[in-house]
């Protein structure tokens, strides 16, 4: 708490002394010498953990360009709003973002799914670009003729079920028990579960779960009535953790992989979860296990110097997945706006972004191409377990 | 027919229920002395699950000091909001206190918010974390403790409200505050009295629930909402129709996730509650009260 607030009078101490400073350019902070980029997350309302992280994120990266000099000597002028999770509240913040305060370029939408729906028509409709952060796939799909200014830095869950599948036919797995929740994450990811499995010669069995539930025992039983060799949870809610305690409850010690998907990387969780968490497999980006992967992985330098002005940053507090995307969006927007020298056209900067090559981000080796406006494969997805302690790669 | 299934989902509906019995008791004994809805009571749960928690891991103390420690947090609260409703003297009516109690669990909810930094919080269960096996299910021991817990609040609220001079007075104000007041029994002193019942019972519903899943500053609302189903369920204002109400509701939305759609179990409780408003607005187990005009 006092560090927030030291950092707050820090920075307005920062803000008025460059404000005398510059002199010339008066207060005005809409001037040349800045670019205004947006931002919405939650950070308050359900989702309100996920959205800190993120904006803890973004916020980092903003600060280290800055720091940096800045963009061609342009600072960027950050312009933050809190949805709350709402989206008709979001799409008044956009508005405003972009009638008001002369925000020329959009990183982040709001933290969920269906507030970056709701964006992306309002950010295309006035030519602006906007690199989100959340999950659907169909905010950026299909790229090219649909979304030509929108691009995001989280995996399509098409890539997670890619990565699943080719685990478990590594390790003999034909009968899998799939819980996802009813948001729309997890029911995203059982359409693409279902049509993705059977090709592979795999047998799916679904029970969905309430994301608000306090016991999901009715649901595993009915499920272990198929004798599943894995049970797959999917979700970013706190009834991933009554999933792993229901599990251990219903089956025992029976002799079961565990999993859930990469919604739910997070030691905190994991720790609440207790023993029944040990052992329990997820697919992941790769920086949870930053310090454990090969040193010739070109993520790796990458991930560590994150990890590390994070946790300099925020008191010691260790980044997790989600800050890594906000992180990766704001840098891919500022790599983007290097190669344009600036300029801020949507059209120009969605360009420059598919002619970025290989952006190695905290999450992944980024390749945004016309058609594809996500940029992640399953090269880079990594198979983690949590031991009790720590999560560990999986080989 | 798969007996441990069906096994299965009655114990889920049985643990989950007792906590829903638990808060649709709190709505019965603030309506009773108040006539209002207090919709503050899920936040009772959850400042009594999360404060319980967040004890348990700031200070490393046993979980069952932890328990207390929230409830006597959650009591205070339980006085700050009848405070904050009756104290500026403007707020008489059922109607208009209802709607403050809504405002009151905005800032509920916010400040919690504030104070827990947004994190979970997980409390480990006073009985360990063994399971019990029943016919072919199994359950939590915590599930066990959880319905003690609601009967035995019944039992208590029943005896209380039934022999003792307190609860006479309680169960007056609640037939007729003004002739009450004319006895010189402040209207306040009840009112205050009936909001650390309630919020008492809201916090060991609480610290019962945080061994089931985490707690966080969001897990309040809609728990507040499915007691609200359940006490109208068993009918507003009867601790035992409560009791009766809440583990009903657990059980059908335990059905609905083990034999039906799971997406619609949150659906269950408000179509009971438009369905009892409806049809039986005075509850399974309520009789209409006589209104002399």
């Amino acid at each position: 708490m006092r560090k927030k607030i030291s950092t707050l009078l820090t920075c307005s101490v920062l803000l008025a002394l460059s404000a005398c400073g510059l002199g010339s350019s008066g207060s005005d902070t809409d001037s040349d010498d800045t670019i205004k980029i947006g931002t919405l997350f939650s950070v308050s309302g359900a989702g309100a953990n996920l959205g800190d992280k993120m904006r803890k994120g973004a916020e980092l990266a903003v600060k280290q360009v800055n720091a940096d000099g800045g963009i061609d000597g342009k600072k960027i002028d950050w312009v933050f709003y809190d949805p709350a999770g709402d989206t008709s509240t979001a799409v008044q913040q956009t508005n405003r973002m972009l009638d008001s305060d002369g925000v020329e370029l959009v990183v982040g939408g709001g933290g969920s799914s269906g507030i970056a729906l709701a964006m992306d028509p309002i950010t295309s409709g006035r030519g602006v670009a906007f690199i989100a952060t959340e999950g659907a796939r169909q905010i950026v799909e299909p790229a090219a003729e649909a979304h030509p200014l929108t691009f995001k830095t989280t995996f399509n869950d098409t890539v997670m079920v890619e990565r699943l599948i080719a685990f478990w036919k590594a390790n003999g797995i034909t009968r899998v028990a799939f819980m996802p929740d009813t948001s729309s994450f997890g029911q995203s990811a059982q359409e693409e579960l279902e049509r993705l499995a059977p090709e592979a010669g795999i047998k799916v069995f679904t029970a969905a779960f309430d994301p608000a539930a306090n016991d999901l025992t009715p649901q595993v039983k009915r499920l272990a009535g198929n004798d599943p060799q894995a049970y797959l949870a999917w979700t970013i809610t706190p009834a991933g953790v009554t999933f792993l305690k229901n599990i251990r409850s219903v089956i025992g010690e029976r002799d079961v992989m565990v999993m859930h998907g990469f919604g739910f990387v997070d030691d905190r969780y994991m720790e609440q979860a207790g023993a029944a968490s040990t052992g329990t497999i997820l697919v992941s980006p790769k920086l949870p296990v930053w310090d454990q992967i090969d040193a010739s992985d070109p993520q790796q330098p990458v991930m560590e110097d994150f990890a590390t002005a994070y946790a300099e940053e925020y008191g010691g507090e260790q980044p997790n997945v989600y800050a890594g995307q906000a992180y990766d969006a704001m840098m891919v927007a500022v790599a983007a706006l290097r190669a344009t020298g600036g300029d801020t056209d949507g059209e120009k900067i969605a360009d420059a972004i598919e002619g970025l090559g290989t952006h190695v981000g905290v999450t992944g080796a980024f390749k945004f191409t016309a058609d594809d406006h996500s940029g992640l494969t399953v090269d880079d997805v990594a198979v983690i377990q949590w031991d009790g302690s720590r999560f560990l790669p999986v080989e | 027919m798969d007996t441990g299934l069906l096994i299965q989902v009655i114990l889920s509906g049985l643990s989950v229920g007792a906590i829903y019995a638990l808060v649709a008791v709190g709505f019965g004994v603030i309506f009773n002395a108040t006539g209002a809805i207090n919709f503050v009571q899920g936040e009772y749960v959850m400042v009594g699950g999360l404060s319980a928690a967040m004890l348990y891991e700031a200070w490393d103390v046993p979980v069952l000091v932890a328990i207390v420690a929230a409830v006597a947090v959650t009591v205070l609260l339980g006085v700050l909001t009848e405070f904050g409703l009756l104290g500026f003297g403007r707020l008489r009516t059922p109607a208009s206190i209802t709607i403050a109690t809504i405002a009151i669990a905005v800032i509920v909810k916010g400040s919690a918010m504030l104070i827990s930094d947004r994190d979970t919080y997980a409390l480990p269960s006073v009985l360990g974390t063994d399971s019990l096996q029943v016919l072919g299910a199994s359950t939590s021991r915590q599930t066990v403790l959880n319905l003690l817990l609601a009967v035995a609040a019944v039992a208590a609220l029943t005896l209380f409200f039934q022999c003792t001079k307190l609860g006479t007075t309680l169960r007056a104000a609640a037939g007729d505050s003004e002739t009450l007041q004319t006895f010189g029994v402040s209207y306040r002193t009840t009112a205050r009295w009936a909001f650390v019942i309630a919020a008492a019972l809201g916090a060991l519903a609480g610290a019962g629930l945080a061994p089931l899943t985490v707690m966080s500053f969001d897990s309040g609302t809609l728990l507040g909402l499915k007691g609200f189903a359940a006490a109208m369920l068993g009918g507003l204002g009867n601790p035992r129709g409560a009791l009766a109400g809440g583990l009903l509701l657990g059980i059908a939305e335990a059905v609905m996730s083990g034999y039906g759609a799971a997406a619609y179990a949150d659906v269950v409780a408000f179509v009971v509650l438009l369905a009892i408003l409806t049809l039986r607005p005075t509850g399974m187990f309520g009789t209409a009260r006589a209104v002399r005009t």
